[in-house]
């Protein structure tokens, strides 16, 4: 009723107030997209021109990228991994988003402090600091054989173990802070109003509070999975020669073989998988929820 | 048979104590107003029965049952809130039927009682929609819906319409009151509006600093309060500064600041003889007449020092010889025999019985 007055009511000359407001907010943005275009659009065309035009032109550099075991092996850790990682920051992060959101106000800044502080430091010592945890020798596996847990050294490092550790861990933060801002924005009375309605605990965990925070798991998801496939830095570190990631992979072609074409091909396969994720995190989240 | 009863209930939050000794027995069907000003313990009571407050000190029984052991969701009570705390993910059916899902009721009695609980709050087509696209008195009338779809035999409303206009607050006052009136569910209802009090329930229990100040009909509020604060907070009131001269067993002599006497004013407790006092008198009980022309009627002299006309009543403001300001309410429909204008030397009268003395 209200609703509907409210929707038919809209005063006549309002759509050409709106479109003049969204052209001044086009000129506004057009520097940044200027910007966007010079530096990130124009060098990913000019690669994706690259794998389908060197050596020669045609599909051969995406028929060698399918054809190829190797090249396949490495797309399949780069889809574990990053799935790998994904899981475990929702398992590990929504316990923290939780507590940030629910704690006395100074352990939620305390805590919140930690997770911020990490994300700040920089990322190669990070890094570097789980190779000296996660090594034969590291603190890990000290003291894990010291407790007599185990009698040899875990393969900790130089790979796929190795390099889901540390990306969970400098991945966590993307998920928490997303998620955290979902749980904030819950009216906790509607855990009152689910009580007196007659849900259990766990009927209120499971058919009000996770359905609420989907879309904050959404967004989190999406954020560490999509950055995970394209991480370079911890693989590189972590990893192993034998268990490479995509990103990897595409340093090594131009780097190593100077194989721009392959390169490109690899390049343009992560962007297909990237756009057509969020393709899908769109159609069931919206843009704006997405968001977080 | 009391159904609902409330038995010297205390809530200290570390030193404050929120709620003390507050005792009250409701009867099955009726409709209770806690009314008070914000902090005075109405919505800490309403929050004991709800389960969401454990009492200090008390007991709370539905039909002679306690129930403080009981977690919340095993009390069976229906609670609609301030805030519309509809659950935003489920659409309007969903939201009406979640308390009988999570009661694991069959599918066919689900749809038919949700389909009973709409018709009844009159959304019945707008089953489909999510609460973010109804207005905030439809959420309001969702809330009521899923809180009464499991018949409980207690509903418990706190502060519902306050987040609405006036006008869509009076529409469902009204559908509030055919709801009671068709379900015959116990209500008890808390506001800090006393229209909205008066206009609803059958009895009206008001709070102040914890404490319930007095119980009653709205009408036995308005006409017979108990102590100042009742007089000053239910309807609009004049407290003249006096003097008791006398006092026999109901009635107490007074003299004012002028020197003038005032005889039978009714007490109902204090104002003994020499104490300083109030006399309460409502501005729609006093009569305004000439100077000197009935001075035998109980009342003051005093001259008139605004007029405001309102629409279906004029409001005057006169201030005595002692310079105390009385307001003043006539319906503009009243015979008026002098047309009085700002200035005007006038006699204030009122029946002694309307007036109660409380102490100062």
């Amino acid at each position: 009723m209200t609703v509907i007055d409210a929707a038919t009511s809209t005063p006549p000359h309002a759509p050409s107030a709106s479109s003049r407001r969204a052209a001044r907010g086009l000129a506004a943005v057009m520097p940044a997209f200027a910007l966007v275009s010079v530096v990130f659009v124009l060098p990913v065309l000019a690669l994706l021109l690259r794998s389908v035009l060197e050596p020669q032109p045609g599909l051969q550099n995406y028929e060698a990228f399918f054809a190829s075991t190797t090249y396949l092996k490495v797309l399949a850790n780069t889809f574990l991994v990053a799935g790998t990682v994904t899981v475990v920051t929702v398992l590990l992060g929504f316990p923290v988003a939780w507590f940030l959101a629910i704690a006395p106000a100074f352990w939620s800044r305390l805590l919140f402090a930690i997770v911020i502080l990490s994300m700040w430091t920089n990322l190669l010592a990070r890094t570097y600091a789980w190779m000296v945890l996660l090594q034969r020798t590291g603190v890990v596996n000290r003291t894990l054989m010291g407790l007599g847990l185990i009698s040899e050294p875990l393969p900790l490092i130089n790979n796929l173990v190795g390099v889901t550790i540390g990306m969970t861990y400098i991945m966590l933060p993307f998920m928490i802070l997303p998620l955290h801002a979902t749980i904030r924005a819950i009216d906790p009375s509607v855990f009152q109003a689910a009580a007196l309605c007659g849900a259990s605990r766990w009927h209120a965990l499971t058919r009000v509070f996770l359905p609420l925070t989907a879309s904050g798991i959404a967004a989190g998801a999406l954020m560490v999975f999509v950055m995970s496939l394209g991480y370079f830095i911890t693989p590189a570190l972590l990893g192993g020669t034998s268990n490479m990631m995509l990103a990897e992979l595409i340093a090594q072609l131009v780097q190593s073989l100077l194989d721009w074409g392959l390169a490109g091909a690899a390049a343009v396969v992560l962007l297909t998988v990237t756009l057509a994720i969020y393709a899908v995190q769109l159609r069931f989240f919206g843009f704006g929820r997405a968001a977080g | 048979m009391t159904f609902l009863d409330i038995r010297n209930v205390s809530k200290h939050f570390g030193s404050v104590a929120a709620v003390s000794n507050v005792s009250l027995e409701i009867a099955r069907g009726e409709f209770v107003t806690f009314l008070g000003p914000s902090g005075s313990g109405k919505s800490t009571t309403l929050y004991m029965i709800a389960g969401f407050f454990e009492p200090s000190a008390g007991d709370i029984r539905i039909d002679g049952a306690g129930i403080l052991g009981l977690p919340s969701n095993k009390r069976n009570i229906g609670m609609v809130f301030q805030r519309y705390t509809l659950f935003p993910h489920l659409t309007v059916a969903e939201n009406v039927a979640f308390p009988l899902r999570v009661r694991r009721r069959p599918q066919a009695e689900v749809a038919r009682k949700v389909e009973e609980m709409l018709a009844l709050v009159r959304l019945d087509r707008f089953a489909d929609r999510m609460p973010a696209q109804l207005s905030g008195g439809q959420q309001q009338r969702v809330a009521l819906a899923r809180a009464l779809a499991y018949d409980p035999p207690l509903l418990l409303m706190d502060e519902p319409l306050s987040a609405l206009d006036k006008k869509l607050r009076e529409e469902i006052q009204a559908e509030i009151r055919r709801i009671h009136r068709e379900t015959g569910v116990t209500i008890l209802y808390v506001t800090h509006d006393q229209e909205e009090a008066l206009s609803l329930s059958d009895r009206v229990a008001l709070f102040n600093h914890g404490r319930i100040e007095q119980v009653g009909k709205g009408r036995e509020l308005y006409e017979q309060p108990s102590t100042r604060f009742v007089a000053g907070f239910v309807g609009h009131s004049n407290f003249l500064d006096c003097t008791v001269a006398a006092r026999n067993d109901h009635r107490a002599d007074v003299v004012f600041p002028d020197g003038s006497r005032l005889p039978g004013t009714p007490v109902h407790r204090g104002a003994h003889a020499g104490a300083a006092a109030g006399l309460m008198i409502r501005p729609d009980r006093v009569r305004i007449g000439a100077r000197g022309a009935a001075a035998t009627s109980a009342g003051v002299d005093a001259v008139l020092s605004d007029a405001t006309f309102i629409g279906d009543t004029f409001h005057f403001v006169a201030t005595t010889a002692w310079g105390a300001p009385v307001s003043i309410r006539v319906p503009a429909s009243a015979p008026m025999p002098h047309q009085h204008a700002v200035g005007d030397r006038v006699r204030l009268s009122w029946d002694p019985g309307q007036a109660r003395l409380f102490d100062n």
